[in-house]
């Protein structure tokens, strides 16, 4: 499903040379949940933006579901993104001014499906995640972990093949957290590859596999979590 | 298409681009009716006196001297005037068209003095008339020699009997039948003084160059005067400005008791004419860009800061799927829907402005294609405005969508 290999990231300022990724190289095989942790600034987020072709890598090779994608151009990797990765960001992400329907509609409507297709696809996505009354809702008017179930549905909603969660109970107490885990749970349950970067060891045992990421390197198959996330 | 989202989008954000909107709609409005107004003027600026206005020149000859004879003076001139080098023809008249001052008078086609009269710009002139004004006699005849007398205050005759008229004034006082049929008519000056229009002429306006009546203007073979004299030249094509200085110059050398002065070609006469429509189509054109350049600065300030504050949205919408493209249709077509709220409102605006317009200041009422090319053209502006902003949200990063401040 996601192949990485010898994969590098360097941000370069004037004076400063940052090694965000170092011949980082990963598999995650179909089907797989996958926990990412490692202290702040170890690489996380930049590993979750060059899986997830939000951020092109400095050198390396990046196969997806079986391409390559290192040398794709910016159209043809925001393609990509829609048609295979679905997002789910820490602070949910959601558009304030638009309702619950037209947030799970956006990339829909990138991936150019029509009407009916779309509202289909919305309204089955909406009764997944549990929020089919509050459908006409407002983000502001829904509690963090309703948003949180939102921002699943609008991934959920273009059929992925592969989620990549970046710290999804971030922003939500413990109670909403485990809900939100539940229901990534049961969509990994039914075949979607997750990638889950997040801080909480608790959360990171859950996932099939485990992987520890230091100075933007990985160190896979942690032994002690509790450990590793104090680091 | 995006219109759903991007419409209720607005309905929940009113307040700034209903503002924009506004700003769209008054510009607009004022657009419209400003360039209605400078299209009025510039077609009265347009109308063609009938005369050859490339080709002539005016001047007064004022004399001082108390043992003058202005006649034989006259005379003299007239006659060192069409024969000095490069000069076509002249004439002794009392005014020009469009000079701002003339004489006008009433004709009627039957005698008495309740009876409806058409007003007219006379022109006094001797038989050189018709070809020192350059004007297109297209019925009748050009007048005689013996036609022509010098106006004698002590006569009863106070009128001479005959004239030439313009077609829009022959068809002012005949409406029933054609202009050319107007030649040998009759029609009465001072309520019973009969006169025979012998001749008509295509176009010539009178003096007046806001009277509505402009077009009816007769040319009446009289010679007047005591002391000045004011002379029509008209010169061989390209030579005009050549030999103004020496006709002043000859003139004045030929007869010290007089001067010479106010010689203005006929060019500087039309742009006096109009000099105020000249200066308020100016105006009106300097106001209608700055209402295009503020209603341009107004979208690209509200575009710049719907990018800034949405740049995380934006980079959400490019992570999500999102190519740059979409981003920057995105923008456009949210300015497409502020600025159509905007032209149609406008459109609305403008109509009523100019209704109130026509009766207020007897304007002419718009003409059918003005709104549709505003609409046009400030579409244009919004989506030229917008470019900038939304080409610079087509570039947010998708990456932004993963940082948490």
């Amino acid at each position: 499903m996601l192949n990485m290999k010898d994969i590098s990231k360097v941000y370069r300022t004037e004076s400063v040379e940052t090694h965000a990724l170092r011949d980082f190289s990963l598999h995650v095989e179909e089907g797989e949940f996958v926990s990412v942790t490692g202290p702040s600034g170890s690489g996380k987020t930049t590993f979750l933006n060059v899986a997830g072709l939000l951020e092109e890598s400095s050198s390396g090779i990046y196969e997806l579901d079986g391409r390559d994608v290192s040398s794709l151009n910016d159209n043809e990797r925001s393609r990509l993104r829609n048609e295979k990765i679905g997002f789910i960001f820490q602070s949910f992400n959601l558009i304030p001014e638009l309702d619950i329907f037209d947030n799970v509609d956006v990339p829909l409507r990138y991936r150019g499906f029509g009407n009916a297709e779309r509202k289909k696809r919305i309204e089955r996505v909406i009764d997944i995640v549990g929020l089919g009354s509050r459908i006409k809702h407002l983000p502001s008017q829904l509690s963090g972990g309703q948003q949180q179930r939102v921002a699943i549905a609008r991934a959920l909603a273009g059929e992925p093949r592969f989620l990549l969660a970046d710290e999804p109970t971030g922003n939500l107490d413990s109670e909403m957290a485990e809900s939100v885990m539940q229901l990534l749970e049961s969509i990994n349950a039914e075949g979607t590859t997750i990638v889950m970067v997040t801080h909480e060891p608790n959360l990171a045992q859950r996932a099939r596999r485990n992987i520890y990421v230091r100075d933007g390197q990985l160190e896979e198959a942690v032994p002690d979590l509790q450990v590793a996330a104090a680091l | 298409m995006e219109i759903g989202p991007i419409w209720r989008t607005m309905l929940r954000n009113k307040s700034s681009y209903v503002l924009i909107a506004l700003q769209i709609a008054v510009t607009m409005a004022l657009m419209v009716n400003a360039i209605a107004i400078i299209q009025e003027r510039t077609r009265l600026m347009g109308r063609p006196t009938g005369i050859d206005e490339d080709n002539i020149f005016t001047f007064n000859s004022t004399g001082f001297d108390p043992n003058m004879d202005f006649q034989a003076l006259v005379a003299e001139d007239l006659d060192a005037i069409r024969n000095h080098p490069g000069i076509d023809n002249a004439v002794m008249t009392n005014s020009l068209p469009i000079r701002n001052g003339g004489w006008g008078q009433q004709f009627q086609t039957e005698p008495g003095t309740d009876v409806e009269s058409v007003g007219t710009g006379i022109y006094f002139v001797d038989e050189h008339g018709v070809d020192t004004f350059g004007v297109d006699l297209i019925a009748g005849r050009n007048f005689t020699s013996t036609e022509i007398n010098w106006f004698d205050p002590e006569s009863d005759d106070m009128w001479p009997s005959v004239v030439i008229v313009s077609a829009a004034l022959a068809e002012s006082l005949f409406p029933d039948i054609s202009y050319d049929e107007a030649v040998g008519k009759t029609a009465y000056v001072n309520s019973v003084e009969p006169i025979t229009i012998v001749g008509i002429v295509k176009t010539l306006q009178a003096s007046w160059p806001s009277w509505e009546h402009i077009e009816n203007a007769s040319l009446v073979p009289q010679k007047r005067g005591a002391t000045s004299a004011r002379y029509v030249v008209r010169t061989e094509a390209g030579y005009r400005d050549e030999v103004i200085p020496q006709i002043e110059k000859m003139l004045a050398e030929s007869y010290k008791g007089r001067i010479i002065r106010n010689s203005k070609t006929m060019t500087e006469v039309r742009n006096d004419a109009y000099a105020s429509d000249s200066a308020m189509i100016k105006l009106l054109f300097f106001v209608v860009s700055v209402l295009i350049a503020i209603t341009s600065l107004g979208i690209v300030g509200l575009a710049s800061f719907s990018v800034t504050r949405r740049t995380k949205q934006i980079g959400t919408r490019r992570a999500l799927g999102a190519t740059r493209p979409a981003i920057l249709r995105y923008f456009l077509l949210e300015n497409f829907l502020i600025s159509s709220v905007g032209v149609a409102t406008g459109a609305i605006l403008a109509v009523g402005l100019n209704m109130w317009m026509v009766q207020t200041f007897n304007l002419t009422p718009l003409a059918w294609y003005m709104i549709p090319s505003a609409m046009l053209v400030l579409w244009l502006v919004g989506q030229l405005a917008v470019y900038g902003p939304a080409r610079r949200a087509s570039f947010v990063s998708p990456a932004i969508a993963t940082r948490t401040v």
